[in-house]
């Protein structure tokens, strides 16, 4: 069976090599497969909650809340709009980055400063977990419930706290999963690895903020 | 990155188990977790089973029992559907088929995160607690809003189990998922990167392909039932409106304004249909393999073979709505969704002629695995070509929500799964014990249930009464006419004998464990590589020192020139020379 | 080999499974034909949808009756002999694509045709008329446009114990709407009916199958289907909820009768507008007590069960039942008292008057107070036939 197609060109062999050997995918850690496998799986949760926030939005028979009102905040005299948004964007973005350096650091055994991009992942997603929290109160305090909200269609709110809610619970498990990498790895533990666990810790961490870009477009630019 | 980071299994150290809980109860041995998920499925099962004969006894013979209210009539339908659709068949088949078979017909020590599969099983175990809270006192029993769960009336008064029933029924399917996507990666991590040496993709045999794809399906699924709960349980406890327009029940009006029942629908189907197939495709790689083994002939066409599962669940994912022809929906709908179903069924009828292929010119062994095979094939081309009746849109119209729906999908995925799960039992109860079943209990099991079941659903489809009716002529309704009658009490008394027979089964399993005959190594002559551990039952860690290496696919049965009539997989090819 | 040896004695010679195929695909084929449970007699246009059914089952039929012979042929001919041994044969790639072909060839057959009627069935024609079913737990009520033959808006928030389908109190296009309750639609025969449906509550699906259409009420939209009834009988024909609506889904019933064009034009004049309902609520003679009564039973959703206005639904109507004698199914009597009145209340299923089912939900004291019973009582017994209750049409 297997040999039957030996000099197969193009798609074929394509199909054949995806097919054939089983050392394909032997250049994977089994950690990091099944992370990307689990990944997939929430993309289709998260993919789910827009759409369904999507088809809510479009049928429900009462104006949807101006998002640009809505999440403005008023500083100094001034109220700017996603003001807050932008900067809780600017901040995860930023633990992306960090997120990298600490893999990159990982890869060349250095465990120090591995340590300490992670931990400052850790510390932004925490930030972030934090000005969330800052604006579900604000929200809350101005009549916003999942229930209704005073100026429109009810299910703004409700989808709001629910995929928000749900988004958040995210980064709260990743500051939890990255402080104990972040402390595993300077106990010791992977030392006999090359730390492909901080690559594994960083797909989930680079996943959250990607689904919070997606979230950002939808929910605040829409 | 050197490759040797990611070695064979071998140079992994295993850690044995010391204390009888962690070698029995909380064991990390994908041996263990699999029968765990077999017995918890099973007993989970017997309560579905009598639930089907108290539904049944309405239907059959109404008024008798005045206990049987339209209440208790509801909530056993209900359960009794998403007990054998979930807790029992998915559990069952990749929980316990894939815990046992993926590690072993791949050459693995395990499953790649035992840890998370162990999880796994718990979870799986409280799902079913959760589920059954809704029988405690004082809980007001258990939902009765079908097995499908449709807002509005799933959260409203009236219907049975408006208040707890449903919240622990969508807890513990959240529960459920949860359980099942540990499960799952660990199927999809471990076929992906632990096969043995030599087990090529192509080299797998069919209850591989089957279970990976099934899996594969569920993490794709699961999710949309995943939040479709979550937003279920918002507007039952919050009082958001997701899934709820304004209504006026009961005289009442209610806060809701604005949500959409269609999109709970839509939602909940995305995750039904592919779910016929996470049932489905397992079941068509087990019984493949079964009437191949049996058949002492190759699977006709294996390369088809895993084409058309990849192909069946690639398509399962653009057919949902046409469970919802009469939903509503936009009537433009209905041409895609006619179309994309009704070309789902050329795969599947390949997969049917592969099987009756692989029987010509066989050399066919009539043991208990394999007459529940060939009583598979048969249930399945029954529920199969129902399927294109109610597939193709304007055909399904006078057809929808009638007793042809619930004969229908009862076949192709209730009586036909679970035949393949007896037979799977019976093929590898040796292998997991050790001991062979008794042969003529499995007999006298397999010809009740066969004929019983299809006594039970042939007949059914032409019964063009609606289903899920507690009564039918009630007041001046002459609906039921008195062959229907017959027909419906027939079918009741033959459920009896059909639900009855099980405990044999049952019986069977508890005996042979201690009483059975001996069954060696390979009692039934296969190839695949369960059947080549140095032990039986296998140890833990399947294998001893050293891993086996696959020379061959899993089906060179009858190869002429050859004195036996089988060559297991990890047999050289220079030794045909 | 010894374990081959093992089971060789219960493999010999077994024709069991050959013969109860061929058993199974005889009955099979016979009971298609023979058995006494087949569709009811079609009374509308949709012979075409009875076509597709019969030409799927035909092609789906021939399939089952050839892999089912394949079967008790292979199982019969190739059955374990200990000196036969199996062919070698992987594949077969030219047999492989004819099947292919073959069955896409079938797939095509049925689906086409399907495809066809299906645009058929979802464009009504031009000269189509309109009538809306208006859905709830558990029971029908029908509107027609009336003179002006335009619906007037709705809405549940409108919806109170005297306005049952939420009528629009602003929009003049509902004065003239014919509103018809308990159950009994009439229509006229060889007339195209556009079927509006709409639901107060939870899905509801109309589904009369001598017509063979069918389709779900959802609440907050309004869905439809279309048909044209061909066939006057003298029984009307019976009207069947399709989907799953809780409790008393079973009990959901109601009737069609196809009349001539004239009886029908007769039968519409005999039921209220709008504009008539409206006019008979504001000379409604009630006492205060039994308003607030009439209010509590809209509100506790007495009303969905229980008629003030003769029509049996699913619970037994209230009029005239104040101290009238009633039959228990238990073979029992009783009298409408205030004792017997409390306790099917509060536990609805100790007494079930016969012919009816023990749908009911109990309601305890913080639902239903004693109170309020007080005011349900007052509305009892001044539920009773007199010459001005029922509002009647010109």
């Amino acid at each position: 069976m297997a040999e039957a197609a030996a000099q197969s060109t193009g798609l074929a062999s394509i199909a054949k090599d995806w097919s054939s050997d089983v050392t394909t995918f032997k250049g994977v850690p089994w950690g990091k497969a099944m992370m990307w496998i689990f990944l997939l799986s929430d993309t289709f949760i998260f993919g789910i909650f827009l759409t369904s926030y999507m088809t809510v939005r479009a049928t429900t028979a009462e104006a949807w809340p101006n998002p640009s009102e809505v999440f403005s905040l008023t500083l100094f005299g001034t109220t700017v709009p996603l003001l807050l948004i932008a900067i809780m964007t600017f901040d995860l973005i930023t633990s992306s980055g960090t997120m990298a350096l600490a893999v990159n650091y990982g890869y060349r055994r250095d465990k120090k400063k591995a340590v300490i991009f992670m931990l400052a992942t850790a510390f932004f997603g925490f930030v972030f977990v934090g000005m969330q929290a800052f604006e579900w109160y604000k929200l809350i305090s101005e009549g916003v419930r999942p229930w209704g909200n005073p100026w429109g269609a009810a299910q703004f709110g409700s989808c709001f706290f629910m995929i928000t809610g749900f988004h958040g619970l995210h980064v709260s498990a990743g500051v939890v999963y990255l402080s104990i990498i972040s402390y595993r790895v300077w106990r010791g533990k992977y030392d006999d690895t090359n730390f492909e666990i901080v690559e594994i810790t960083g797909l989930y961490w680079h996943f959250v903020d990607l689904v919070w870009v997606f979230i950002f477009a939808f929910f605040y630019l829409w | 990155m050197a490759q040797a980071e990611i070695p064979y299994q071998e140079a992994i150290p295993l850690h044995d188990p010391h204390s009888w809980i962690t070698k029995y109860w909380f064991s990390q041995d994908h041996k263990v977790i699999a029968v765990q998920y077999g017995i918890t499925a099973v007993a989970v099962g017997l309560v579905a089973l009598v639930l089907s004969w108290i539904m049944r006894t309405q239907i059959g013979f109404p008024g008798m029992f005045e206990w049987i209210t339209p209440d208790i009539y509801y909530q056993s339908v209900t359960m009794h559907g998403m007990i054998m659709v979930i807790y029992l068949l998915t559990a069952f088949l990749l929980g316990s088929f894939g815990n046992y078979l993926v590690p072993l017909m791949l050459g693995a020590r395990d499953m790649v995160f035992p840890f998370v599969n162990m999880i796994s099983y718990h979870v799986y175990f409280a799902s079913v607690i959760i589920l059954m809270l809704g029988y405690l006192p004082g809980m007001e029993g258990p939902t009765g809003a079908g097995w499908t769960l449709y807002p509005p009336q799933a959260i409203l008064s009236g219907t049975p189990g408006a208040d707890w029933g449903i919240l622990t029924m969508l807890a513990s399917l959240a529960v459920f998922i949860v359980a099942f996507t540990m499960g799952g990666l660990n199927y999809i991590t471990t076929i992906l990167q632990a096969r043995t040496r030599g087990m090529t993709m192509m080299r797998m045999p069919l209850s591989i392909w089957g279970i990976g794809m099934a899996t594969v399906l569920g993490l794709l699924a699961f999710p949309a039932l995943f939040v479709s709960a979550i937003m279920m349980t918002l507007d039952n406890v919050l009082g958001t409106s997701f899934f709820m327009p304004a209504i006026s029940s009961a005289g009442a009006e209610h806060e809701y304004e604005g949500g959409s029942p269609l999109l709970f629908q839509h939602l909940f189907w995305f995750f039904g249909h592919p779910e016929v197939y996470i049932v489905a495709l397992p079941a068509f790689g087990v019984v493949s393999d079964l009437i191949s083994v049996h058949a002492r002939k190759n699977i006709f066409g294996y390369r088809l073979m895993v084409w058309a599962i990849v192909a069946i669940g690639g398509l399962s994912f653009i057919v949902w709505a046409h469970h919802m022809y009469v939903a509503g929906m936009h009537p433009y709908f209905g041409f895609f969704f006619a179309t994309t179903t009704l070309i789902i069924a050329v795969p599947t009828a390949i997969k049917v002629y592969n099987w009756t292929l692989t029987l010509w010119r066989a050399n066919i062994r009539f043991t208990v695995p394999m007459l529940f095979a060939i009583a598979f094939v048969l249930t399945f081309v029954v529920g199969g070509l129902t399927g294109l009746f109610l597939g193709n849109v304007i055909v399904d119209v006078p057809l929808s929500d009638t007793y042809f729906v619930v004969a229908h999908f009862h076949m192709v995925m209730g009586v036909a799964p679970i035949l393949v799960i007896f037979g799977g039992i019976y093929h590898w109860y040796p292998k997991i014990t050790g001991r062979m079943l008794n042969d003529t209990i499995g007999r006298i099991h397999f010809w009740i249930t066969f004929i019983g079941t299809y006594a039970i659903y042939f007949p059914m489809h032409f019964l063009a009464i609606p289903r899920r009716y507690y009564e039918y002529n009630v007041g001046e309704s002459a609906i039921l006419t008195p062959s229907m009658d017959i027909l419906n009490q027939s079918i009741t008394i033959t459920a009896y004998i059909v639900g009855i027979a099980q405990f044999l089964f049952i019986y069977n399993l508890i005996v042979s464990y201690r009483h059975g005959r001996e069954a060696g190594d390979n009692p039934w002559e296969a190839n695949s590589l369960e059947w080549r551990t140095p032990q039986t039952p296998p140890v833990h860690g399947n294998w001893g020192e050293r891993l086996p290496t696959v020379h061959r696919w899993a089906y060179d049965f009858s190869v002429p020139g050859e004195e036996r009539d089988f060559i297991p997989q990890d047999v050289p090819r220079k030794a045909q020379a | 080999m010894a374990s081959g040896n093992n089971h060789s004695s219960q493999d010999k010679g077994n024709m069991a499974v050959a013969i109860f195929l061929l058993i199974i695909v005889i009955v099979s084929v016979l009971l298609s034909f023979f058995s006494p449970w087949q569709f009811t007699e079609i009374a509308s246009n949709w012979g075409y949808i009875d076509f597709t059914v019969i030409l799927t089952f035909w092609i789906c039929g021939i399939v089952f009756v050839v892999i089912g012979l394949f079967m008790v042929y292979t199982t019969w001919k190739f059955r374990y002999r200990a000196d036969a041994r199996a062919d070698y044969e992987p594949e077969n790639p030219k047999l492989e694509w004819w099947l292919t072909i073959v069955t896409t060839i079938g797939v095509v057959a049925m689906l086409a045709p399907g495809l066809i009627v299906w645009n058929d069935f979802v464009n009504p024609p031009d000269d189509v008329q309109e009538v809306e079913v208006l859905s709830k737990q558990w029971g029908w009520a029908f509107r027609f446009p009336g003179e002006d033959g335009k619906f007037g808006t709705v809405h549940v928030d409108n919806i109170d114990a005297d306005n049952s389908f939420g009528m629009n109190m602003a929009d003049p296009n509902g004065e003239d709407d014919v509103l018809v309750q308990g159950n009994t639609l009439h229509l006229p025969v060889d007339q195209a009916y556009k079927v509006l449906l709409r639901s107060n509550d939870v899905l509801h699906d109309f589904w009369v199958p001598e017509f063979r259409a069918k389709m779900d009420a959802v609440p907050g939209m309004i869905t439809y289907f279309w048909f044209t009834p061909t066939r006057i009988q003298d029984e009307p024909y019976e009207v069947v909820c399709a989907e799953l609506c809780g409790r008393g889904h079973y009990t959901m019933r109601g009737w069609v009768k196809v009349d001539t064009q004239d009886d029908f034009q007769s039968w519409l004049g005999t039921q209220p507008t709008w504009a008539d309902v409206q006019a008979a609520t504001a000379l409604d003679a009630m006492s205060p007590e039994a308003k607030r009564g009439r209010e509590i039973w809209a509100a506790e959703g007495c009303n969905a069960c229980h008629s003030l206005d003769g029509t049996a639904v699913v619970g037994p109507t209230w009029l005239n039942l104040w101290n009238s004698t009633r039959n228990l199914a238990d073979g029992n009597t009783v009298t409408v008292d205030e004792a017997y009145f409390v306790e099917s209340i509060r536990e609805p299923a100790v007494k079930i008057v016969e012919g009816f089912s023990p749908a009911m939900v109990a309601y305890d004291d913080e639902t239903v107070t004693q109170d309020e019973i007080q005011a349900l009582i007052a509305l009892l017994k001044e539920s009773v036939d007199a010459p001005a209750d029922a509002p009647d049409g010109p």
